[in-house]
């Protein structure tokens, strides 16, 4: 039993991750193909999934409107946005658009998902704008420099800023341009590479760990 | 009779005679020396390069143009076209250890998928170049053939499988070391608020809301999130907490159903266990968001944990997460990402801490191990950069031209 659940699902794992590791440094066309076949299989995996993910969210929500849970009334719309895209979708033969110009499907797409979609994108603006709020409190020394930086940014996109800037600092040669470049360009690439470099190598080992069977807890324990 | 038809065939013969004398004999094009072709290092077998020298007496209006046939004779096509002074060896983005290029000659390199389609119609192909001014052909090369193969090694790519083997190395000398004497290991105050925040949750009686992202399992920063999410449950399930997991990948869902219900199990509370923790909610990522804005602004989390691969809903969850009041803690390797987690979160775990959460968490050395060969491999690193900064400057102080650019090699994925 041990070894149908514990070793052999560790030797695939070890397989066909040296595999794939390999094949980073094997251009031949069989390490393409196996690349190639792994994404096929990828793919397969992920549409029956998908499935899985369906019957769980109708089941999930099937039983808070049965037991009348807390917000049960949410979780019938659940059903009724699925039903207004899939009958649509299944009277318009899966089809956005005919010669005859929108199809139901086309139409839930444009007016109804699209619509949501942007809505909640546009709801980002304002979470930026509360969010900069909070981060503007200078609570250390380090936001205390996160807020100089911004506050460059914010005054150089601005044309009103870039007139205050320089009316009072134009005395220093510099424009706000050129600081804001000098920001964009040194300290934020310079943060950034450094988050990069950690988060290669940090990935580098996690891999190495899950390919040499130390990490798995993924499989449940002994 | 006969007369008639000799007369107009010797006028025909001496005008055809004196439009061949009239005619300037057209200059033929001189033979292109030099000129190689070879199958392209490095590749899966589709592309060939051609070197030929540089020419000195080439003047600006001097163009050349590469061509390539499937066939073994005629067939043409166009496949370069290029000034006289482009295309040189130095310009092959190939490292000093793969590519012996220089900027004596000219170097091409012909992808032949572009020129004839994914599947190659034949295994030969010929090449040849021509040197053209204004539109006159004034020197051309013989064809020359070419078997494009499969190459077994990127060459190229020996500086990062150097790196790799270093870093294999040392992993399993710091797993060995784990298991004989054990390894101090940093704090990371983030993960050290994971038990504070579920403590809080289990006064308050109030749930705590996880949050994988919208990564898929394939994803590193997913695969560190389940990690840590088999740690999390199990602590919730020790202080009989509530746990809600709400996925956007179905698969994702699967593996973390597995996971908290060993949690629970390893925690000796599988009676706990709902399966309505792990539950799928959308696979659009604003649907996602959405839903999970919805969720913590009416059950009112105690803590919120958001640990895995975000995009733009990072903030539309972290945001409505601060304004309900909960524990917050971030995780991503998203670094465009980070930002907002700062400024919405209580705790963000950078990257690499994020993969060395759930190894923090439960405290085994063989796990703990790889916490410190991120390290030594951010001291590689740290050092390389260091030394490699110096000796560029130096170089670029002392006009080390070749020197330079062999050492931004090194350091330079291809």
């Amino acid at each position: 039993m041990k070894l149908i659940k514990k070793h052999i699902p560790l030797a695939i794992v070890m397989v066909t991750g040296v595999l794939t590791l390999v094949s980073y440094y094997v251009p031949n066309k069989v390490s393409v193909n196996y690349i190639e076949t792994l994404s096929q299989w990828e793919n397969i995996v992920v549409a029956f999934a998908f499935l899985l993910g369906l019957i769980s969210l109708f089941f999930s929500h099937y039983n808070k409107i049965k037991r009348h849970a807390d917000g049960w009334g949410y979780s019938v719309f659940v059903f009724v946005g699925f039903l207004a895209m899939v009958l649509p979708a299944y009277l318009s033969h899966g089809k956005q658009m005919t010669d005859a110009g929108l199809t139901p499907l086309g139409w839930s797409f444009k007016f109804i998902y699209n619509a949501l979609s942007g809505t909640m994108f546009a709801v980002l603006a304002f979470y930026i704008v509360s969010t900069a709020y909070r981060s503007f409190r200078i609570k250390s020394l380090q936001a205390f420099v996160l807020f100089v930086a911004a506050f460059i940014l914010i005054l150089g996109k601005v044309p009103l800023g870039q007139i205050i800037w320089s009316s009072v600092l134009g005395w220093t040669g510099a424009g706000v341009d050129q600081v804001i470049e000098w920001i964009m360009q040194v300290p934020a690439v310079a943060g950034k590479r450094g988050i990069m470099i950690g988060i290669s190598i940090g990935a580098i080992v996690t891999s190495l760990k899950i390919i040499f069977g130390i990490e798995k807890q993924y499989m449940g324990k002994d | 009779m006969i007369k008639t038809k000799v007369i107009p065939l010797i006028v025909l013969m001496l005008f055809a005679a004196g439009s061949v004398f009239a005619a300037k004999p057209a200059p033929a094009a001189a033979v292109l020396n030099g000129f190689t072709a070879g199958d392209m290092p490095y590749d899966v077998g589709n592309a060939a390069v051609l070197r030929w020298p540089v020419n000195p007496a080439d003047t600006p209006d001097t163009v050349y143009v590469v061509y390539a046939s499937s066939l073994q004779t005629g067939g043409w096509l166009e496949a370069d076209r290029f000034a006289f002074d482009a295309r040189t060896g130095k310009d092959i983005d190939l490292p000093f250890w793969a590519w012996n290029g220089s900027a004596d000659e000219h170097a091409v390199k012909v992808e032949l998928n572009n020129l004839f389609g994914e599947s190659l119609p034949a295994s030969v192909f010929q090449f040849k170049v021509a040197a053209e001014k204004g539109k006159k052909v004034i020197a051309e090369s013989l064809p020359v053939a070419v078997t494009p193969v499969g190459n077994w090694f990127r060459l190229d790519r020996l500086n990062n499988l150097i790196l790799l083997i270093v870093l294999i190395v040392i992993f399993f000398w710091a797993v060995s070391h784990a298991k004989r004497k054990g390894l101090f290991i940093r704090r990371i105050a983030g993960l050290d608020a994971i038990d504070e925040a579920i403590g809080r949750a289990t006064e308050m009686g109030k749930p705590i809301f996880y949050v994988p992202g919208i990564g898929s399992m394939s994803s590193i920063s997913t695969i560190a999130s389940a990690f840590i999410l088999g740690e999390v449950s199990k602590k919730v399930a020790q202080y009989d907490s509530q746990i809600k997991v709400p996925h956007y990948d179905p698969i994702v869902m699967t593996v973390c159903k597995e996971i908290v219900k060993q949690s629970y199990l390893e925690a000796g509370r599988p009676d706990s266990y709902r399966e309505d923790v792990n539950q799928f909610v959308s696979a659009d990522q604003f649907s996602y968001a959405a839903s999970v804005d919805g969720m913590i602004s009416r059950e009112k989390p105690a803590a919120c944990f958001y640990m895995g691969y975000f995009m733009a809903e990072s903030l539309l969850l972290a945001e409505v997460g601060a304004t309900s009041g909960a524990i917050q803690i971030a995780g991503t390797d998203v670094e465009h990402q980070l930002p907002f987690f700062f400024t919405a979160c209580d705790y963000t775990l950078i990257g690499e801490e994020l993969y060395a959460a759930g190894a923090y968490l439960s405290k085994e050395p063989m796990l703990l191990s790889a916490l410190k060969v991120q390290d030594f491999g951010k001291l590689i690193v740290m050092v390389s950069a260091f030394f490699g900064m110096i000796l560029v400057v130096l170089g670029a102080k002392f006009g080390w031209t070749n020197f330079v650019a062999g050492l931004l090699h090194l350091f330079k994925g291809y």
